[in-house]
């Protein structure tokens, strides 16, 4: 026959893609599970949630997302982890963006080092020395300090994403741009800034869900008007009585926006990982 | 371009970072009161560095008029002479309990009957533990009073003088009145609250063991309610049916949680944690040994497979979902097993005094919970005055009485409305425990530790191994522990 026939896949081949999707079905399956069980169980009753094997139909119930917001004010939770995830990754990028451009260019190693360590060391070990400053300052339960507290990670965290990324820039566009008359700070911000998207897409993210699920500096930095979510999940388990229903609820109502986040910018996040990978 | 508009995005965020303190400032009015002075104060403070701060310099300026009308800070000037201790902020740090549930509610009474601000902090019960611990380690705490577990944490707060001894409140006449009653208290409360001779705080919630049975299963066989541990084993033997997945027993059976509710089998048989005299343990009695033998058998013949990994709530759910006849635990756990929106066996299960062992019917009374002042406050008056309301007799009856708290005031639990909220059988119940041991878990300061070492014998009973060498050598361990305890 003259007209090329589509290519006729071999049984082998097509074996080959059936173990692949049932490989990731299970694979899948296995990681979804628990997510879904949350899902599920954010809707039922307390009896429902306990009956085993559990029912998969039922009549949903939404008493546990009122239970959430209404009497819980989850609301205010939220905001504060939303306000206090914002701060901590936009001051990390302000202080963290020129530093790691230093750090690549300069090859300050000794630096990059050195605030690594930052990130290497338990976060236990400044909480009573953070908590001791922030209370002589009065600045217990304020932002201010969880902001801060929260940089300690989104910071070095920030720089070492970007460094590798910014080496990967080959240095000829800087060179091109001082040659035009850009001083350095120009050139960083006209000309660097603008092609670094993956990257600092990827740092703000990563560094952002980090302040998010903190437990450890909320917990201890914070009282009742700046609690975040994870210290306000608890609310749910109490002496002698576990809401199950309302903690499936809160926990899906805070993995929402970080769900939404992660499916919004995970295109620019694998590329921002790997963009220092390869260098030429 | 889409860097630009990130980048605005990222600035739009900071804007809002920078007012942030307002929003969140007035929709909590109780809770915002204790710090309207340091909120706008450091707004500005900690960020020199960053140059967009420009523009969060203008929106922070904003910040004090919104936070005003959450501030109560500043006293009015109408100061009647009958509230002492008006304009006192006291910041107090609470379990998530349903004491603190119904408090929350009744705590406007208290404000405006004596002027104090108070703010409730609610924490889970490790994390305010441990945030009592942080604060109370790095110094100048600003916590005035809190919830503790006397149990847990008695001898360990009290070592570190981080407690104030309430007798130099309570034999103080002119801080107590006579009308607040501190005889009132029961004796077995107060007991678990006292750390030599000094009163760590007032007990608010109390707790016993007692037996869950189910009054269907047992009347089927033809059955009364257990009266002693022998009987229980009996009916638990007769209500097994492995082949319909019937069980005739339950209780916690995972090591460190069991530990509390074994305590009443190992009181009722003789036993004891240790020796208080001779600090000498005694885990490897022949009375203990009996007891922890009945306690592996219960658990190895005729309760579900599994329970060397229950704690309470996975036994309420079981127990919950009917298939199991009787259950052994805390009575302040009953609401799972009595509200009929958790519980499928709501209305078939019946509350009765823990069975008799060799030695009687010993279950624990203890206080779960109880008010404290910390040493640290600056505001100890006005604490007081808030312990002293909140463990009023009046106060105590609508926790009881309203809020279904057991409370330690033998006058509240003789006061019909006291009991309102309880089934008859568990009041009854209740009621017949009260004097019984004043501890569920070894007092000693690594309390954790010490139950760790105890529920290795109850893994091995269950397990169906050597309980006696087992108990030895937990026995060998626990006087390690109590050796290396202060004095």
């Amino acid at each position: 026959m003259a007209k090329p026939q589509p290519k006729k896949r071999t049984a082998a081949q097509v074996l080959g893609d059936v173990i692949f999707y049932v490989v990731v079905l299970i694979i899948l399956g296995f990681f979804l599970a628990p997510f879904l069980w949350m899902v599920f169980n954010s809707f039922k009753t307390p009896l429902q949630i306990a009956k085993m094997p559990p029912d998969w139909i039922f009549t949903p119930t939404l008493a546990n997302y009122q239970n959430v917001f209404s009497s819980q004010k989850f609301g205010n939770y939220l905001w504060n982890s939303i306000v206090i995830g914002a701060g901590s990754t936009f001051f990390g990028l302000v202080l963290g963006l020129p530093a790691a451009y230093a750090i690549a260019r300069y090859k300050q190693y000794g630096i990059a080092t050195a605030i690594l360590i930052a990130r290497i060391v338990p976060g236990i070990t400044f909480l009573i020395p953070l908590f001791i400053l922030f209370r002589q300052l009065q600045m217990i339960d304020t932002y201010q300090s969880l902001i801060l507290a929260h940089m300690l990670v989104a910071l070095p965290f920030i720089v070492w994403v970007m460094v590798p990324f910014f080496e990967s820039i080959p240095q000829e566009l800087e060179e091109a741009a001082r040659v035009d008359g850009a001083s350095i700070l120009q050139a960083f911000f006209q000309i660097i800034l603008p092609i670094s998207g993956p990257g600092i897409v990827t740092g703000a993210i990563l560094a952002f869900v980090f302040s998010w699920n903190n437990f450890m500096f909320s917990i201890q930095l914070a009282t009742s008007n700046t609690k975040t979510v994870p210290v306000a999940i608890y609310n749910f388990i109490g002496y002698a009585q576990i809401d199950w229903g309302g903690l499936m609820a809160a926990a899906v109502t805070i993995t929402l926006p970080v769900l939404v986040l992660a499916l919004f910018t995970q295109r620019y996040v694998i590329r921002g990982l790997t963009a220092g990978a390869v260098k030429g | 371009m889409k860097i630009r508009l990130m980048l605005a995005l990222l600035l739009v965020l900071a804007i809002v970072v920078a007012c942030a303190p307002a929003p969140t400032a007035t929709p909590v009015p109780p809770t915002a009161a204790p710090k309207p002075t340091d909120a706008p104060k450091p707004t500005d403070a900690p960020k020199p560095t960053a140059a967009p701060a420009a523009t969060s310099a203008p929106a922070a300026t904003t910040v004090p008029p919104t936070a005003a009308p959450a501030a109560t800070k500043a006293p009015e000037p109408t100061a009647a002479p009958a509230q002492p201790y008006k304009g006192a902020n006291l910041r107090i740090l609470v379990a998530n309990h349903p004491w603190y549930d119904y408090l929350k509610t009744i705590l406007p009474d208290f404000q405006k009957a004596t002027g104090i601000n108070v703010t409730l902090e609610n924490y889970a019960e490790n994390d305010l533990v441990q945030k009592l611990t942080t604060e109370f380690t790095a110094g100048g705490s600003t916590v005035d009073a809190f919830m503790q577990r006397p149990l847990q944490e008695g001898k360990l707060f009290a070592q570190n003088g981080w407690y104030v001894d309430l007798n130099t409140f309570i034999k103080d006449a002119k801080k107590t009145p006579d009308t607040y009653n501190f005889a009132d208290f029961q004796k077995a409360a107060i007991g678990t609250e006292t750390v030599k001779d000094m009163l760590t705080g007032i007990p608010i919630v109390t707790e016993q063991e007692v037996l869950y049975y189910r009054k269907d299963l047992y009347q089927a066989a033809g059955l009364q309610a257990p009266k002693t541990l022998d009987e229980l084993e009996a009916a638990a033997a007769k209500l097994t049916d492995k082949s319909k997945q019937q069980f005739g027993f339950i209780a916690r059976g995972q090591g460190n949680p069991a530990v509390t509710q074994f305590s009443s089998y190992l009181y009722s048989y003789g036993g004891d944690w240790f020796d208080q005299n001779t600090k000498k343990a005694t885990l490897n009695t022949p009375e203990a040994i009996a007891a922890f033998t009945l306690f592996g058998k219960l658990h190895k013949n005729y309760a579900p497979p599994g329970t060397t990994n229950m704690s309470w709530p996975q036994a309420v759910a079981v127990f919950a979902q009917g298939s199991v006849a009787s259950y052994t635990d805390a009575n302040s756990i009953f609401a799972n097993l009595l509200d009929p929106t958790k519980s499928t066996v709501a209305e078939k299960t019946g509350v009765v005094v823990f069975p008799a062992g060799p030695k009687g019917s010993v279950p624990y009374s203890v206080t779960s919970w109880g008010l404290s002042i910390a040493a640290s406050s600056k505001n100890k008056d006005a604490a007081w005055e808030f312990v002293k309301w909140a463990t009023s007799k009046e106060i105590v009856l609508k926790e009881q009485g309203v809020g279904a708290n057991p409370g330690a005031r033998a006058s509240v639990w003789a006061d019909p409305v006291g009991k309102s909220k309880f089934p008859a059988d568990w009041v009854a119940a209740q009621v017949a425990s009260a004097n019984g041991r004043g501890y569920d878990r070894p007092l000693v300061v690594q309390v954790g530790a010490a139950r760790d070492i105890i529920g290795t014998i109850i893994t091995a009973a269950i397990n169906g191994e050597d309980v006696t060498a087992a108990a030895n050598k937990a026995n060998a361990d626990f006087q390690k522990l109590l050796d290396s305890e202060p004095k």
